[in-house]
């Protein structure tokens, strides 16, 4: 019965007006999508590739002491294009491309330098391209949250309204069959149908983009689109379930496209684009600048030491080390540590402030689509956020690498980190540990995860209201 | 007749669940989002505020010629909560040097309201897309039964059997239903000027009051542009259901997909780095040429130092030579001074030919780049209602490409009345230009800068009309359809 239900819906559906408008509008928008991202990620694939020699060489250079490490650090690290930014821009444009391990930057005394640590800075500066009025990116994200879900509300408004109006409700309900069949089997219809229109679309697109040679995926990145085209589905359910409910609470059907509207206007386009407005109204910043060179340099932790007589002797490579020699290299150590510290602080609260603005995003089923979506195309914040993490991971077996460095040279005295208290021999490059951005399946699936519980939690709530409302209808 | 019409389309709309929709949304949209736009601009005018204060002490504090490098401020826009345009996307501050010619192009932070550097992750609204959204939707919600809802019906017939002439029934629907529309709409702007001024940081001049007068009326047409878009629409498709569907459909082109899919491609497809790069690479020579090679005469302050035991204030860096501070020269060196004074003329001078070789390129290239690129951006808008909404608020708002530009003209304009101030005052080659040490430099006569925006009517009548015009043109256009296809029709 349910099938004959899907089936007799489904050939309603495909026949009418706007199926075909929306077949016209997904396709359409799908090609600009496709033509548009042509060769852009072999754009971003050797701009990165030139970035990562660049890197290459400049350890390289470094390499010829170990010391030379020591102070200058591993350079700019950069971040991995993702091969999907067809799929989710990202903003990946206002975010930074690099983390870098450089100097300390708080300059010398007497002839020392502190050693280099992990800064986050590489934020985009303000261009003259900048001038370009302000658009949204024609990515999948915009085709399924905006566009699909448009198409959800118009396909399901007069669902149910609309068959009262005509009468027809009550002569499908006058057979033996129970609501409940009735509401499922209009539902799937809506769904394979809307879903029919989704899959021609991705269709067109990944073929246009595979034809031209862009996509050149893997395993991974094939199911990457799969997880994508999946969450696609989820979100067009939850907002076929919202016309549902809608359809039959109203029993005129404009009624209920207008309100319908007003809920896809809110919730689709305006809460996710209101959301920097507010946030920078909430959240007074307390962050203005990043931690100072000077902040180490006059702070009370070179007074301590020189209260323990820091600056009293000089250094010498004499053996065993000198106290003059241990106390150095505490300060240093504990000197990098505390930078590293207050530089990840800092990071931290910028990034808390995005993290608020996000969890009162997720309001908006568009917003929770939105974070799903670039999880799985590994671009965004989240994605950001994992570079950071693999970006730290490497300072630590750089470090733990130069200490091992140091240790393999017999004439070392192994008080890291002083001039004086390390091995100057050069290191063979080989040896050095190289950073690589590793992207991973499980991370980007786990980063999805919750937003999908989320997207299917609104569904249900969503569809079990439409099930409630149909069934003490009256009709 | 006609008036007796009118009052039934109004009170037939007024009575509709729609009506109550449209005022409460439009009110409760524009509700928060002035209270958030507000804050917002109370944020970034305290920022400026503290920065103009600053420089303001800064600005003429420096005791010799060459350690004048003022710095000024472009104030916020109140006008940004109705279209924030490059408001906030533009530089904040210009750097007036002897040796740079001020420009939109170069590293200087912006002025958000809100510091944090990924901020940019998060979308910024302004009152007019509020608008632009809700407002077009409305229309269309109002208009798509207008003629087939009442065809439908059978009160079409019921109308025209009393003698009243078509024309004048598709006239009253449409001045009965923008009264509709315009009610909440006026409403939503008498809102957000009262809440808009009761912070104490927005003070609106006359000027201002018409740009926003102009913004409303912009708003007006932009509304019964699509409100005859819908009309239209329903003259043509005799089934409500349909007509709706494809109102809808038009609806989501027109404001959503159209500008950004459009935007998207020209983005995409004029490439103008290529040229940028050309640009950049000619403006590092004529640097290189001029700072590294023969041009620069030798530097006095090096192998050996002429001023011998001179004491100087400031700090040590590579470029200290163009910002110097002198306080002490003893007797013994006082005979070098004209070798330095010589010296620092010429300098000079080089550095003024190569800022002035350097803004030429940048001028040129800059406006068959980015502004050309642009250009072509804002010229693709203007093919929807909603393009040219947004693009004639931008302009009365003063929020828009050329406003800018206006402002960094000022600002190359007076470093052109400094340096002739200068020339006037022989500063370049005085001992005055390095030292300190016969008495700093007295700034009293010094020309201040002070911007002064264009008024409105020379933004309207140079941008925001044509746009307006434009957009107001298709009025009568959808109306003339509307009335053709309505007049032929069996009812």
């Amino acid at each position: 019965m349910l099938w004959h239900i899907v089936k007799r819906e489904l050939f309603e559906q495909v026949n009418s007006l706007r199926f075909a408008l929306a077949m016209l509008l997904i396709v359409f928008l799908m090609l600009v999508n496709a033509v548009g991202h042509i060769d852009e990620y072999k754009t971003q694939q050797a701009e990165y590739g030139q970035q990562v020699s660049a890197y290459s060489a400049r350890l390289e250079g470094n390499s010829n002491n170990l010391y030379n490490l020591v102070l200058n650090g591993p350079g700019e690290l950069h971040k991995k294009p993702s091969p999907l930014s067809f799929c989710a821009h990202g903003s990946e444009n206002s975010l930074p491309k690099f983390a870098s391990g450089e100097r300390a930057g708080w300059g010398t005394i007497y002839n020392i330098s502190g050693i280099w640590r992990l800064k986050y800075s590489g934020f985009p500066s303000i261009k003259a391209k900048d001038i370009f009025p302000v658009f949204l990116k024609i990515d999948w994200i915009l085709i399924i949250s905006n566009v699909l879900s448009f198409l959800a509300l118009i396909f399901t408004f007069d669902a149910i309204s609309g068959e009262l109006e005509h009468g027809t409700l009550r002569l499908t309900l006058s057979n033996a069959v129970a609501r409940r069949t009735v509401l499922t089997g209009k539902f799937l219809s809506s769904l394979i149908s809307l879903g029919t229109v989704f899959m021609s679309g991705v269709l067109v697109n990944l073929l246009l983009l595979y034809l031209s040679g862009t996509l050149q995926l893997n395993v991974q990145e094939w199911s990457r689109i799969g997880g994508i085209f999946v969450v696609g589905l989820i979100y067009i359910a939850v907002f076929i379930a919202l016309g549902f409910l809608i359809s039959t609470l109203v029993n005129n059907a404009s009624t209920s496209l207008v309100i319908l509207l007003l809920i896809w206007v809110i919730w689709v386009i305006l809460v996710p684009s209101m959301l920097g407005t507010i946030m920078s109204g909430l959240n007074q910043p307390s962050i203005r600048r990043g931690p100072s060179p000077v902040y180490f340099r006059y702070s009370g932790l070179r007074e301590r030491y020189i209260a323990r007589g820091l600056e009293d002797e000089a250094l010498t490579r004499e053996r065993p080390p000198t106290p003059a020699t241990l106390l150095w290299a505490e300060f240093l150590n504990e000197e990098a540590r505390e930078g590293a510290r207050l530089h990840r602080a800092y990071l931290n609260a910028q990034i808390n402030q995005i993290q608020i603005a996000r969890e009162f995003n997720r309001i908006s089923p568009t917003a929770i689509a939105q974070y799903a979506i670039e999880s799985l195309a590994g671009t965004g914040f989240q994605r950001h956020l994992d570079f950071l993490k693999n970006a730290e991971r490497y300072a630590d077996v750089f470090n733990d690498f130069l200490i091992a460095a140091d240790r393999a040279d017999p004439d070392s005295l192994h008080v890291p980190f002083v001039r004086e208290g390390m091995s100057d021999k050069p290191v063979s490059f080989e040896s050095i540990p190289k950073f690589q951005d590793r992207v991973r399946l499980g991370d980007a699936f786990k980063g999805a995860m919750l937003d999908v519980m989320l997207l299917l939690l609104f569904f249900t709530v969503l569809f079990a209201a439409a099930h409630v409302s149909f069934q003490r209808k009256e009709i | 007749m006609l008036w007796t019409l009118i009052r039934h389309e109004l009170l037939m709309n007024l009575m509709t669940f729609r009506f109550l929709v449209t005022v409460i949304a439009s009110m409760s949209l524009v509700l928060a989002g002035s209270i958030v736009l507000t804050d917002n601009y109370e944020r970034r005018l305290a920022r400026y505020n503290e920065g103009f204060q600053r420089h303001q002490e800064g600005n003429f504090s420096g005791k010799t010629y060459s350690s004048f490098m003022p710095e000024l401020d472009r104030a916020p826009n109140p006008l940004s909560l109705f279209n924030q345009g490059l408001d906030k996307r533009a530089k904040n501050s210009l750097q007036i040097r002897i040796g740079k010619v001020p420009f939109l192009w170069g590293d200087v932070s912006r002025n958000t309201g809100f510091s944090n550097p990924f901020r940019y992750l998060l979308a910024d609204i302004d009152l007019v897309s509020i608008f632009q959204i809700l407002f077009s939707l409305l229309a269309l919600v109002f208009a798509y039964d207008a003629i087939a809802g009442d065809r439908e019906n059978g009160t079409l017939r019921l109308i025209l059997v009393n003698p009243v002439g078509r024309g004048w029934i598709v006239l009253a629907k449409y001045l009965g239903a923008m009264l509709c529309l315009t009610l909440p709409l006026l409403m939503s702007f008498l809102l957000t000027l009262l809440l808009q001024l009761q912070s104490n940081a927005i003070h609106y001049g006359a000027d201002d009051f018409l740009r926003i007068g102009g913004i409303f009326l912009t708003t007006v047409v932009y509304t019964s542009t699509f409100y005859l878009i819908g009309l239209f629409i329903s003259s043509v498709i005799h089934r409500t259901a349909t007509s709706l569907i494809v109102s809808m459909f038009i609806w989501v082109v027109l404001t959503l997909l159209y500008p950004n899919v459009s935007l998207f491609l020209v983005n995409r497809f004029i490439d103008t780095e290529e040229r940028v790069k050309q640009a950049d690479q000619a403006i590092d020579q004529i640097l290189e040429q001029f700072y590294w090679a023969e041009e620069v005469p030798g530097d006095p302050f090096e192998n050996p130092p002429l001023l011998k035991g001179s004491k100087s204030s400031g700090g040590s860096s590579s470029y200290t030579h163009l910002k110097k501070n002198i306080t002490f020269i003893p007797d013994a060196s006082e005979i070098h001074v004209p070798t330095v004074k010589a010296y620092f003329q010429e300098l000079t001078s080089g550095r003024i030919r190569t800022a002035n070789k350097v803004w030429q390129i940048r001028e040129t290239t800059f406006s068959e780049t980015y502004i050309h690129k642009s250009n072509i951006a804002r010229n693709a808008l203007r093919f929807s209602p909603a393009g040219l909404y947004h693009l004639s608020t931008e302009a009365w708002a003063g929020t828009d490409l050329a406003r800018m530009q206006d402002f960094f003209k000022a600002g190359r304009q007076y470093r052109e009345t400094i340096l002739d101030y200068f020339y006037d005052k022989k500063a370049f080659s005085s001992r005055q230009w390095f030292a300190s040490d016969k008495g700093s430099v007295r700034w009293d006569d010094a020309p201040r800068f002070s911007y002064q925006p264009p008024s409105v009517f020379e933004d309207a009548s140079n941008r925001a009309l044509r746009d307006l015009l434009l957009l107001f043109t298709l009025n009568p256009m959808l109306l003339m359809m509307t009335f053709a296809v309505f007049s032929r029709q069996e009812v």
